[in-house]
């Protein structure tokens, strides 16, 4: 039981909030060490060295300068080397890609509670200590979740309020009969989703049902679940092909069985029977039993 | 300061050990019970780092506790045969005092009150009055909620640990005058129930209430108790690789400084998966001079812990089987540990023959103390 101070775990709103680079879906501390990282990987001039700000700045430079055209940006995953999107640190990120990413982060990090929890045996925060037992803490997981849900809810509805009342000037922008920022589908909800962040593309004629993508992202890892494109027909498609919200339930218990196999494995009881002590198991053996020999 | 020496016993017990306890006005003198039957006396010469074995007394059934009396010629049995037995070690004699209707799985006495505790898988305890006369008093039998695992005794109090976590704690000197009236009003049925008997005294069922009720801080079995020396408080370990320490007082105050900690556990290789594997922490005895505590672990370490300070203070591995008992000398200065092979899961085949082994660590001046929580 040393004293040694513990170090800084993070909670879920400081992940959140961690800037990160659109072109490689990297984290980064601050805002800027992100724009240096973006000007010096993806926006960096092949010829001449020179970093500009954007990957529009660098096509105009490319054709100005050199006479060249820029075909894509550098450096990036797959899917994401388009010119058509103009990215500036963290602004200009298409809210579906957003989304995505946040969901990635919200669920590794209700999976290493999860993991912690059983790890330490320790009951989630602010439950008094007492009471929970092991079997009570995959509910109260559950209710974690739901809870988490339920505050990004609430801050989704006080952003989307806020921004539609920004938007409010300009409506005439946000045309597309869509009201900018789309309640998310109710199954979605109570999924870990999270509201779009009010993003400066937010005004942009706003990606139509961000959703589709989750229907493939729920079975494809984050990072290579970017062949999204751009192509908004081929998100129509999708949307139209009948991707119900219904699917996306289905992770969810598949992960928490999962959680439940993780936790058998990570603490193994050398005695775990809970009704009998060894003595008792021994004293039933032949070899330890007394037979009384007056009865 | 004397170096810190540990050895074997040579001549150890023949099977897995129940309990190894010193006599607490002798340091050279220990007894160990077996389940093969017999209780072990040694001789642990003074500085010398052996132990030689005295005598063996043999019992019915497999001996499952043992206790010192008034002094270091007196000792109490309970085992398989559910006898509760008085040992004079001196001459051999043996006397049955009571006879429970399930296995005897502790026993502890009172030198300041004079008591016998005996607990039992029967869910009873019985209390018996000790004095220097040679026919046994009728005992008091208390009626527990559950079966009884372990049992301690501090000067003033004694803590029955229970299954369903169960926790019973008796004030002795409420038991030693309910003891006292009976055995006035009782004179003379006591020959009556002795003679239906075979000589062995019936118990008399007794309503004493338990000074506290309480449920084990801990989520698993509870596996051993030992009480706090200075009556303050006693520790409780269970089979799921923890120790938790709580305070007799009721006052919220001394319930806020009850604390629980992991501890006998291994991580598991990668190979196989990961995580800890939990020991039972079999055993727990108090340091009497410094209120310090030892716990003994499945995984076969021994830990010695500050109790007031939250520390570790020294861990003593390496030993080859689990630690099932552990047992300070009166003094301080010695410390019995007494190992045999873990019991798991249905297994059938148990058997500690040829892999129990007593040590004996000589502890010196410092290694026990704590540094005080300051």
């Amino acid at each position: 039981m040393p004293g040694k101070k513990r170090a800084h775990v993070p909670d879920v709103q400081e992940l959140l909030e961690k800037p990160w680079c659109y072109y490689c879906e990297r984290e980064f501390e601050d805002l800027k060490m992100l724009i240096s990282h973006q000007k010096a990987k993806h926006f960096k001039c092949s010829r001449c060295n020179k970093r500009l700000n954007t990957a529009g700045g660098l096509a105009v430079h490319m054709t100005q300068v050199h006479k060249e055209t820029l075909e894509m940006v550098e450096n990036t995953i797959q899917g994401r080397e388009g010119l058509e999107v103009e990215i500036f640190g963290m602004e200009g990120v298409p809210a579906d890609i957003l989304h995505e990413h946040q969901r990635a982060i919200v669920l590794e990090y209700n999976a290493k509670q999860m993991e912690r929890r059983i790890a330490t045996g320790n009951p989630p925060p602010g439950q008094g200590g007492h009471v929970s037992t092991k079997r009570l803490k995959t509910e109260t997981s559950e209710e974690l979740k739901a809870r988490l849900a339920e505050f990004k809810a609430k801050n989704a509805a006080a952003k989307a309020a806020k921004a539609a009342a920004a938007n409010g000037g300009i409506s005439a922008e946000a045309n597309a009969g869509s009201p900018g920022h789309i309640s998310p589908p109710p199954g979605a909800q109570s999924a870990f989703n999270l509201p779009a962040r009010p993003t400066v593309n937010a005004l942009a004629p706003t990606v139509l049902p961000a959703r589709p993508p989750y229907h493939y992202n729920a079975s494809v890892p984050s990072a290579t679940a970017s062949a999204i494109s751009d192509d908004i027909d081929e998100m129509i498609r999708m949307a139209e092909a009948g991707i119900k919200p219904p699917q996306q339930q289905s992770p969810a218990p598949e992960a928490s069985t999962e959680k439940k196999g993780k936790k058998e494995k990570h603490v193994r009881m050398v005695y775990g029977t809970s009704d009998a002590s060894p003595e008792e198991r021994i004293s039933t053996l032949t070899a330890y039993n007394f037979v009384s020999v007056g009865a | 300061m004397a170096p810190a020496t540990q050895f074997e016993i040579a001549q150890s017990p023949g099977d897995a050990l129940t309990a190894v306890v010193f006599a607490p006005d002798d340091p050279s003198r220990l007894l160990v019970s077996s389940w093969d039957r017999k209780l072990y006396m040694y001789d642990v010469a003074q500085g010398k780092e052996e132990a030689t074995l005295v005598k063996t007394f043999d019992h019915r059934a497999p001996v499952l506790a043992v206790c010192f009396g008034a002094n270091k010629d007196v000792a109490f049995t309970g085992g398989v045969d559910r006898w509760v037995k008085k040992i004079n070690l001196a001459t051999g004699e043996q006397t049955v005092l009571s006879e429970h209707t399930a296995p005897v799985r502790c026993v502890v006495y009172s030198p300041d009150h004079s008591i016998l505790i005996s607990a039992s898988w029967d869910c009873s305890l019985h209390i018996h009055h000790i004095s220097d006369d040679s026919k046994p008093s009728t005992p008091l039998k208390i009626q527990l909620p559950g079966k009884a695992y372990s049992l301690a005794a501090s000067p003033s109090k004694v803590v029955v640990a229970m299954t369903a976590r169960l926790v019973h704690i008796y004030d002795l000197p409420t038991i030693a005058s309910v003891l006292a009236l009976s055995a006035t009003s009782n004179g003379h049925s006591d020959t009556d129930a002795k003679a239906d008997n075979s000589g062995i005294p019936t118990p008399v069922v007794s309503d004493i209430q338990p000074w506290q009720q309480r449920e084990s801080p801990l989520k698993f079995l509870t596996r051993a108790v030992s009480c706090m020396p200075n009556d303050a408080g006693y520790a409780t370990s269970s089979i799921e690789g923890r120790v938790a320490v709580e305070w007799f007082e009721d006052t919220p105050e001394s319930q806020a400084r009850k604390y629980a900690f992991k501890c006998h556990r291994q991580v598991a290789p990668e190979e196989e998966g990961g995580g800890d594997i939990v020991y039972p922490v079999h055993a727990l005895a108090f340091h009497p001079v410094y209120g310090t505590f030892a716990s003994g672990g499945g995984d076969g370490t021994v830990a010695l812990w500050d109790a007031e300070a939250k520390r570790r203070m020294r861990q003593y591995q390496g030993l080859p089987e689990g630690v099932h008992s552990l047992g300070f000398s009166g003094d301080g200065k010695y410390l019995a540990i007494g190992t045999c092979p873990n019991f798991e899961h249905g297994m059938e085949d148990y058997s500690g023959v040829g892999r129990t082994h007593v040590f004996i660590r000589e502890l010196s001046e410092t290694e026990a103390k704590g540094k005080g929580s300051k």
